[in-house]
């Protein structure tokens, strides 16, 4: 502990004592939340499933299993974030998503409850309720609900067609809105 | 040419399918991501399949140091997972806790000819909801591998769920994902964990709601 001359503010450093006594440990203390990560930022089950195997692949080998469990989840992270920097340069041609393993630390801390860190139910609720209710119905069908585009047609009585341009425009008031928020 | 791709890697993700690469416009970024964002939040899918926990252990145990790195195997862990489900469905989906230990102490609980777990590599507990109502019970047996067997009756809640076994040392093991039809399902899984620390186990929802938890004799 220090402290500084003219406000008295006192800094504790939280020092971790306890480490991963295999690479055993390691995989089954982060695998599901790694995953989670990933899924949040690439939004579809496999290329998360492959993103999170490359980051394991990548980073248990030349792993120290005398660092900190802190530490060893700072350097998931890290892998994790070079790991979906890439996929977005090979898939896409630029960034989409990222990762900051200084604001994304939450994911792999040790859990003190059971809420997911992620921000994408509320996000997800506030850029829906913003919408008009059509936009709102077909992007819930199609991306909450798990509906075929032929089946939110269906619920929504419009073509297949008229379903399609409906998604399109819903998403790209969407993403405005998003915007909107980050503001 | 490029907004059809768009519109098809929006439809894969919407559909739950790998999308197919394209070189993408930066104006397309607020669209993907918001498409992101918005499949994130489908209840369910945040949680990693059994199968490829399973599967990425056994690589990552296949590439491992042996001079350097203990490891715990579980060895063919699907060839075996059959018989011993056999035997958990013997041991514990109906009668509780306190059926459960006598059962096998009585030794006759495999309807698979398995010899069942020793009452000693047993530990068991009764999940109970926040208000105390018991809601089922769960099992986990040492050996190589360890195995949990749980067991939900009378849930409020109908779809995935997740148990997470909760170590001593405090940090926490999503064990599997199951559902729940009509407020019941049954668990069955190899865990890698010791045993002999574990303090008790949680059933959450995808969206991390707790729906109840156990503490293990």
């Amino acid at each position: 502990m220090s402290t500084s001359g003219d406000g008295a503010v006192a800094y504790l450093r939280v020092v971790e004592t306890d480490a991963y006594a295999d690479w055993e440990s390691v995989y089954r203390d982060n695998v599901g939340r790694l995953y989670r990560l990933m899924y949040s930022r690439v939004g579809n089950r496999p290329d998360a499933e492959d993103l999170t195997s490359e980051v394991f692949r990548t980073a248990l080998r030349p792993l120290r299993l005398g660092s900190s469990k802190g530490e060893v989840r700072a350097y998931l992270l890290t892998t994790a974030q070079t790991v979906l920097a890439s996929h977005w340069r090979r898939h896409l041609g630029l960034s989409v998503t990222s990762i900051d393993p200084d604001t994304d630390s939450a994911y792999l801390v040790e859990p003190s409850g059971s809420d997911p860190p992620s921000t994408a139910p509320s996000r997800t609720s506030k850029i829906l309720t913003s919408l008009p209710d059509r936009y709102r119905r077909i992007l819930e069908l199609r991306f909450l609900e798990a509906c075929s585009i032929k089946e939110a047609a269906r619920t929504m009585d419009v073509s297949v067609s008229n379903a399609k341009v409906l998604q399109h425009r819903a998403l790209r008031m969407a993403a405005k809105v998003g915007e909107e928020l980050e503001q | 040419m490029t907004k059809r791709r768009l519109d098809a890697y929006i439809d894969a993700l919407a559909d739950g399918k790998r999308p197919d690469p394209f070189d993408a416009d930066p104006e397309d970024v607020d669209v993907l991501r918001t498409a992101i964002t918005l499949r994130s939040a489908r209840p369910g899918d945040g949680v990693p399949d059994d199968g490829f926990v399973d599967q990425l252990y056994e690589e990552l145990a296949d590439q491992a140091d042996p001079r350097t790195v203990p490891i715990g195997r579980p060895g063919k862990v699907r060839r075996r997972r059959t018989a011993i489900a056999a035997i958990a469905a013997g041991l514990v989906l109906v009668g509780g806790t306190a059926a459960v230990t006598e059962a096998v102490g009585q030794g006759a609980v495999s309807p698979a000819a398995v010899p069942a777990p020793h009452g000693s590599s047993l530990r068991t507990g009764t999940f109970e909801t926040t208000d105390g109502r018991v809601m089922g019970q769960i099992v986990v047996s040492r050996g190589s591998p360890s195995w949990v067997f749980l067991n939900v009756g009378g849930a409020n809640y109908t779809g995935t769920i997740v148990c997470k076994l909760q170590v001593a040392d405090g940090s926490t093991v999503a064990t599997g994902a199951f559902v729940l039809h009509g407020g019941n399902g049954v668990l069955s899984k190899t865990i890698q964990v010791d045993v002999g620390r574990l303090r008790g186990a949680k059933l959450v929802t995808p969206s991390g709601a707790v729906v109840a938890s156990a503490t293990f004799a």
